[in-house]
């Protein structure tokens, strides 16, 4: 890190994050491991607490104005639930934020995810540089899809 | 690790004019966009055109600034204030500062979490904002968030300031109302923050009143505060406890009675206009200064030896050189 360096407050808004277990699954230490790594690659990250419904976890990324949506399940209910983020989001007309997914994802059901727009997909073991990497880009697309309001 | 930074910005190309009348609808979308173009301040020809537009519907608001001590608990406090000022037909929006990392400019931010069961129960729009490096308890973008969520239409804005510290005083130019948030058992503290953040507050809260030694607290308060009556307003010192609403009813009444007392005497608008007013010039001249101070940056981390010679005559060599090219610059 270099002090000093990194202030950039005139020219840069960080990406912005936010992290979600929507679904019944109380497992959040890997929230918070990867909460900390966003922070310390510079971005703004919002952890939406346990048990967020998917309605709440869009109303919050609406109102945030995030970049990204990290969403991540253990409890193997990622193609209902993770579909119902991207459906209410769909329903809402939000195409410029990003939705990737994590968790224990078995590797036949990634392409569906994909198919959704659910990118990333990672699981555990995973390093953290290739996470933020993914994020990095995925935040850009959606920044240059913010553009057209109109 | 070394995070690569990216410039992300925001497009001109935008429809601006859609853009305010969203605002002035009240459209969340609107209002969320508006408020991370303003916080990212990269394009300033379209923050200056949303500023200038939403000025008119600006400036009838009650802002409410709550601050104190990080851990006291006003975040869950804020969540509990949403739920009662909505049953009471407020049109109420919410403000969190949080703080970011001084070595990345990241930051993690955690207001929400406290008050979300509330955010959704009472459908209050709420907004997280990192201070970005600035010091002083709000960020810069505060300010302008807090225009853009007056113009959407809301009559009572509550501004969490981050976990303040005794000279976090920047709240003090924003609000019309002060709530400081203390709790029990910061017992000698209590007597050392005092002279900052003790002057400030238009009220005084003792929250986790079930805690002990919280009636304790609460008599400390009194007894500095009737030390030095003031000639108006005397800040009254509540007890609180977020979890089971104990005192949020008196919370309230001090509120709205503060509030008619700021109508009636208080000349806070003005000063506002004031400060934004001489904030809004600070900001473009930190801005040409900004670049400058980069290059100066840069020309240090190559020097040798710099701890071998005496940092004022550096100084002075640079601005001796610096300030002539800044001075063309700012023209």
């Amino acid at each position: 890190m270099e002090p000093g360096k990194n202030q950039r407050l005139f020219k840069d808004k960080p990406i912005k994050v936010l992290l979600a277990k929507p679904g019944i699954d109380g497992h959040d230490r890997g929230m918070f491991v990867l909460a900390k790594a966003f922070r310390d690659a510079g971005m703004d990250v919002i952890y939406a607490g346990l048990l967020p419904t998917p309605e709440e976890v869009v109303d919050t990324a609406v109102n945030e104005d995030v970049d990204v949506i990290a969403l991540s399940l253990l409890n193997g209910a990622h193609l209902t639930v993770f579909k119902k983020v991207v459906d209410l989001m769909t329903k809402r007309g939000i195409d410029d934020i990003a939705v990737v997914g994590g968790g224990t994802i078995p590797d036949e059901d990634k392409p569906k995810l994909e198919k959704m727009g659910i990118s990333g997909n990672y699981g555990p073991g995973t390093p953290l540089s290739v996470i933020i990497e993914h994020i990095t880009e995925r935040a850009i697309e959606a920044r240059k899809k913010k553009l057209g309001i109109q | 690790m070394k995070p690569e930074r990216r410039n992300l910005e925001y497009s001109e190309k935008m429809n601006k004019e859609e853009l305010v009348e969203g605002i002035l609808r009240g459209d969340r979308r609107a209002v969320s966009r508006a408020i991370s173009i303003l916080e990212a301040s990269i394009n300033a020809e379209l923050s200056r055109f949303i500023l200038n537009s939403i000025y008119p519907h600006t400036g009838k608001s009650q802002i409410i600034g709550i601050t104190g001590p990080p851990g006291v608990g006003k975040s869950t406090m804020i969540g509990k204030l949403c739920e009662l000022l909505v049953e009471q037909g407020s049109n109420l929006a919410v403000l969190a500062v949080d703080a970011s990392s001084p070595f990345t400019n990241g930051s993690i931010l955690g207001n929400r979490i406290r008050m979300q069961s509330d955010l959704t129960k009472s459908g209050v729009y709420m907004r997280s904002l990192s201070t970005h490096g600035v010091s002083g308890g709000l960020s810069r973008a505060v300010w302008e968030a807090t225009s853009v969520l007056e113009a959407a239409g809301h009559d009572t804005i509550l501004v969490e300031t981050v976990g303040a510290g005794q000279a976090d005083l920047d709240i003090l130019e924003l609000a019309d109302t002060i709530a400081v948030v203390l709790a029990p058992g910061l017992g000698d503290e209590l007597q050392a923050i005092k002279a900052g953040i003790m002057e400030i507050g238009n009220i005084f809260i003792v929250n986790k009143k079930d805690r002990e030694g919280a009636y304790l607290s609460m008599k400390e308060i009194e007894d500095i505060l009737s030390i030095n009556p003031g000639k108006g307003w005397n800040p009254p010192v509540v007890g609180t406890n977020s979890l089971t609403g104990e005192g949020f009813d008196e919370l309230i009444r001090y509120i709205s009675e503060h509030n008619r007392y700021e109508k009636d005497n208080g000349g806070k608008k003005r000063r506002r206009v004031y400060n934004t007013i001489l904030m809004a010039v600070k900001m473009r001249l930190d801005s040409m200064v900004a670049e400058e101070l980069e290059v100066v940056r840069e020309r240090l981390s190559a020097e040798e030896q710099l701890h071998s010679r005496n940092p004022y005559e550096i100084a002075d060599e640079y601005l001796k050189e610096d300030v002539k090219r800044l001075i063309s610059f700012a023209k």
